[in-house]
C-alpha cells in the first residue's frame, strides 16, 4: 500500500525577455529525498520552484509529479504540495485560525480547527490564532507560511529560503518540519545558507 | 505511514465548496477594510446628488421621464459598478497574495468565487441606489415587477461580463483606466438593453420589458460560460 | 509585385468607373449615393478584419503558435484603419444627406463600438510587460469582444430605427441597377484584396521581428511556433 510518491523534471527551461535564466534542468526526487537548490542571487532558484509548484510555465521541458505508478494531473498537484516563500503572502486582515481555515477549504480539504490549532502550537504560535495577521511580527508570519504550507499534510513541501525572518527557535522548527517531512514525502529546499543547505542529501547549483 | 495522510489528497470535493470558501474569505476581509465598498458607493452617492441637484425631478418633461431617468440611473450604476469591480482582484495582487492563491484553489473555483463577492457588491449598490434614484428623481413605474427584474438581472449581467476583465488588469501595469476602457465596450450591449427595458417597464407598454430582461438573462448565461472556459488561460502563467 | 500593379490599376478603374460608369442613385441629393462603393466596402472589411483577429486568438489560444497571435494583430491593426475610414465616409454622407455629422443610428453604434474594442485590445497589449501573457491576454479579450457582437447585431437594431437606407443601397435586393452592382462588387473585390495584401506584410513585419527575438527563435526551432 506504499504509494511512493516522486517528481520528475525534465529539460526546464526559462527566458525572461532576451536572457536565459534556467538552461536543461533536470533531476528526480523520490519519497524521502531532501533535495537543495543552490546558486547565486538571480540564478533562478525561485523560478525553478514556482515552475515546479506549477505557478510558471516553462518556456521548454516538464514536471511530472507521480503518486505511485500514475501521473498526477497538473489541476490536482494544489493538493500534493505545500510552499514557503518570501513572495507567497497570506491574507493581513484574517486572524492566523482563519488563514488555515481558507486555505483548507480552498484546496477541498477537510478543516478541522483542533489539527489547525495543535499544528500553529508547533510552530510556536500557540495562543496568537486569533491575532489578525497584520498584527504579526515578520518571525511570526513566516512561522504562519510554514503552517499554511503544511495544513493539508502534502507529500511533496517547497521550501524557497524558508529561514528568513527567523530567530534560532524558528530556524529550530524548520529543522524538525524537515525532518518530519524526510518520512512522508519529498522535500526541496532552495537557500544559500549553509545550514539550510545541509538539511539535504543532494544539492543542485544551478550556478554551474 | 499516517492513515490520514492519503485520504487528505484523495477526497473529492466540489468546485463550488471551494468557490464559496474564495468567497466568504472575500466578504470577511471587505467587511474588515471596506476596500471595495467605499469606492462604489462613494461614487454612486456623489453621482446621484450630483445628478439629482443640477437636473431634478422637474427640469425633465414629462413625456421624456421614463427614457431619462433609466438613462440616468444606469450611467450612475455601470460607472459606479466600474470604480470598484476590479479591487477584489487587484488587492490580491497588491497584497501579494495572487500566488498563494494561484497555488492553492482551482481556476474555476476562483473565478465564481470573486464573481459571487462582486455580485454581492452589486447587489448592496442596486439596493441603496435605485430606490435613492426613484425617490430623489421621481421616477414613476407603472411595472415594478418587470423593473425590478430588468434591474437584477442586468446587475448580474454587469458582474458576469466583468469578472475576467478585473483579473486581467490586475496582473497588467495601467489598472485604473484600463479596467473601464476594457470593460466598456463589452458592458454596452447590456447597458443599451437595461436602458430601454426599464423605460418600458416604466411607462408600462403591453410586453413591458421582459424582453430585454431575456436579452440580459442571455448576456448572463454566455459570459459566464465564456469566462468559465477563457479564465484558467489567465489565471495560470 | 505584378499584383500590386494590378491592384492599383484596378482601384483607379473603380474609382473611375463610380463616377462615370454609374448613375446617381435617386432619392439622395447630388451625387452622395455614391458612397456606396467606397462607404460599404470598407465596412465590411472592418467586420472581416474582426472575424480574422478573433479566429487568430482562438487558434493561439489552442496552439500557441505565435503566427496565430501575429495574424490576431495585424487584423485588429488593420481593423482599425478601416472602422476610422468607414466612419469618416460614413459621417460625411450623414452631413450631406441628412444635414448632421453623427446620429447613433444602429449601424453607427455598431461601429464605433467595434472602434472601441480595437482601442481597449491595444490598450490591453500595451499594458501587460510579459510577453506570453500579453498575448494570451490579447486573445482572451478578442474572444470575449467577438461573443457580445451578436448581441449588438441583433439587439441594438431591434431597439431604434435605423437611419442607414436600405433599400436602394442594399446590394442584397435585386433593387440595385446592374451597373452599380458592376461596380460595387468590383469595389468589394479592390477592398478586399487591399486589405489582404496588407494584412500578409504586416504580419511578414511582425515575422522578422520574431527572428530578431532568440526566444522566439527557440520556440520556432522546437517545434512550438
Amino acid at each position: 500500500m506504499n504509494k511512493g510518491y516522486a517528481l520528475k523534471v525534465e529539460g526546464i527551461c526559462k527566458h525572461y525577455s532576451q536572457t536565459l535564466l534556467l538552461d536543461d534542468v533536470s533531476f528526480s526526487v523520490k519519497q524521502g529525498d531532501v533535495l537543495a537548490v543552490t546558486g547565486w542571487n538571480g540564478s533562478g532558484k525561485s523560478t525553478l520552484m514556482r515552475i515546479i509548484a506549477g505557478l510558471v510555465r516553462p518556456s521548454a521541458g516538464r514536471v511530472l509529479m507521480f503518486a505511485g505508478e500514475e501521473v498526477i494531473p497538473k489541476e490536482m498537484r494544489r493538493r500534493f504540495l505545500g510552499m514557503v516563500a518570501p513572495a507567497l503572502s497570506l491574507y493581513d486582515e484574517l486572524t492566523g485560525v482563519e488563514n488555515m481555515e481558507f486555505f483548507c477549504k480552498v484546496r477541498g480539504v477537510p478543516y478541522h480547527r483542533s489539527d489547525s490549532l495543535a499544528l500553529m502550537e508547533q510552530v510556536g504560535l500557540g495562543g496568537h490564532e486569533k491575532k489578525r495577521c497584520r498584527d504579526y511580527s515578520s518571525g511570526m508570519k513566516q512561522r504562519l507560511k510554514i503552517v499554511q504550507a503544511l495544513v493539508h499534510k502534502p507529500p511533496l513541501l517547497l521550501l524557497d529560503e524558508p529561514g528568513s525572518n527567523l530567530d534560532s527557535k524558528g530556524i529550530k522548527i524548520v529543522e524538525n518540519v524537515v525532518a518530519e517531512q524526510r518520512e512522508m514525502g519529498i522535500t526541496i529546499i532552495a537557500s544559500n545558507e549553509k545550514r539550510e543547505v545541509d538539511y539535504a542529501d543532494r544539492i543542485i547549483n544551478l550556478s554551474e | 505511514m499516517k492513515n490520514g495522510r492519503w485520504i487528505t489528497q484523495t477526497e473529492s470535493s466540489t468546485c463550488l465548496s471551494e468557490a464559496l470558501a474564495i468567497w466568504v474569505r472575500d466578504l470577511r476581509s471587505e467587511f474588515r477594510t471596506r476596500y471595495a465598498v467605499n469606492a462604489i458607493l462613494m461614487f454612486a452617492v456623489t453621482t446621484l446628488i450630483a445628478v439629482s441637484f443640477s437636473i431634478g425631478s422637474f427640469r425633465i418633461a414629462e413625456t421624456e421621464k421614463p427614457f431619462l431617468n433609466g438613462v440616468l440611473l444606469w450611467v450612475i450604476l455601470v460607472f459606479s459598478a466600474l470604480s470598484g469591480l476590479s479591487r477584489s482582484f487587484v488587492k490580491e495582487e497588491e497584497a501579494g497574495t495572487m500566488d498563494v492563491l494561484k497555488l492553492s484553489a482551482r481556476p474555476q473555483a476562483v473565478f465564481l468565487g470573486k464573481l459571487f463577492f462582486n455580485l454581492t457588491l452589486l447587489g448592496a449598490l442596486e439596493l441603496i441606489i435605485v430606490p435613492a434614484f426613484i425617490i430623489m428623481m421621481g421616477y414613476e413605474i407603472e411595472l415594478p415587477g418587470c423593473f425590478t427584474a430588468m434591474v437584477v438581472s442586468a446587475g448580474l449581467g454587469l458582474g458576469a461580463g466583468t469578472t475576467i476583465v478585473a483579473a486581467m488588469i490586475a496582473q497588467a501595469s495601467a489598472r485604473g483606466a484600463l479596467f473601464s476602457a476594457l470593460s466598456f465596450p463589452l458592458l454596452l450591449p447590456l447597458m443599451i438593453v437595461a436602458i430601454k427595458g426599464c423605460e418600458r417597464a416604466a411607462v408600462g407598454t403591453d410586453a413591458a420589458g421582459w424582453p430585454e430582461v431575456r436579452i440580459a438573462v442571455a448576456y448572463i448565461v454566455i459570459m459566464i460560460i465564456m469566462s468559465l472556459f477563457l479564465f484558467p488561460l489567465i489565471w495560470e502563467e | 509585385m505584378i499584383y500590386k500593379i494590378l491592384l492599383a490599376v484596378w482601384m483607379t478603374f473603380i474609382i473611375v468607373a463610380s463616377f462615370m460608369f454609374t448613375e446617381a442613385a435617386s432619392g439622395f441629393p447630388g451625387e452622395t449615393s455614391r458612397i456606396l462603393f467606397f462607404h460599404v466596402p470598407q465596412a465590411w472589411v472592418a467586420t472581416l478584419c474582426f472575424l480574422l483577429s478573433m479566429i487568430g486568438s482562438a487558434l493561439y489560444l489552442a496552439k500557441r503558435r505565435l503566427g496565430s497571435d501575429d495574424l490576431a494583430h495585424s487584423a485588429a491593426e488593420l481593423g482599425f484603419l478601416f472602422c476610422i475610414l468607414a466612419t469618416v465616409t460614413g459621417s460625411i454622407f450623414a452631413k450631406a444627406t441628412w444635414g448632421s455629422y453623427w446620429n447613433w443610428d444602429p449601424r453607427e453604434t455598431s461601429i464605433v463600438i467595434l472602434l472601441m474594442i480595437y482601442g481597449a485590445y491595444f490598450a490591453l497589449r500595451s499594458a501587460v510587460p510579459d510577453p506570453e501573457k500579453k498575448r494570451v491576454f490579447a486573445a482572451v479579450y478578442s474572444i470575449l469582444a467577438f461573443v457580445t457582437v451578436p448581441f449588438l447585431v441583433f439587439v441594438v437594431p431591434r431597439i431604434t430605427t435605423s437611419l442607414h437606407p436600405e433599400d436602394t443601397m442594399n446590394p442584397a435586393k435585386p433593387g440595385m441597377d446592374p451597373r452599380t452592382l458592376k461596380v460595387f462588387l468590383g469595389s468589394l473585390f479592390a477592398y478586399t484584396t487591399l486589405f489582404v495584401w496588407m494584412l500578409r506584410l504586416r504580419m511578414r513585419l511582425l515575422y522578422l521581428e520574431h527572428l530578431k527575438d532568440p526566444i522566439a527563435r527557440m520556440r520556432r526551432d522546437g517545434g512550438i511556433e
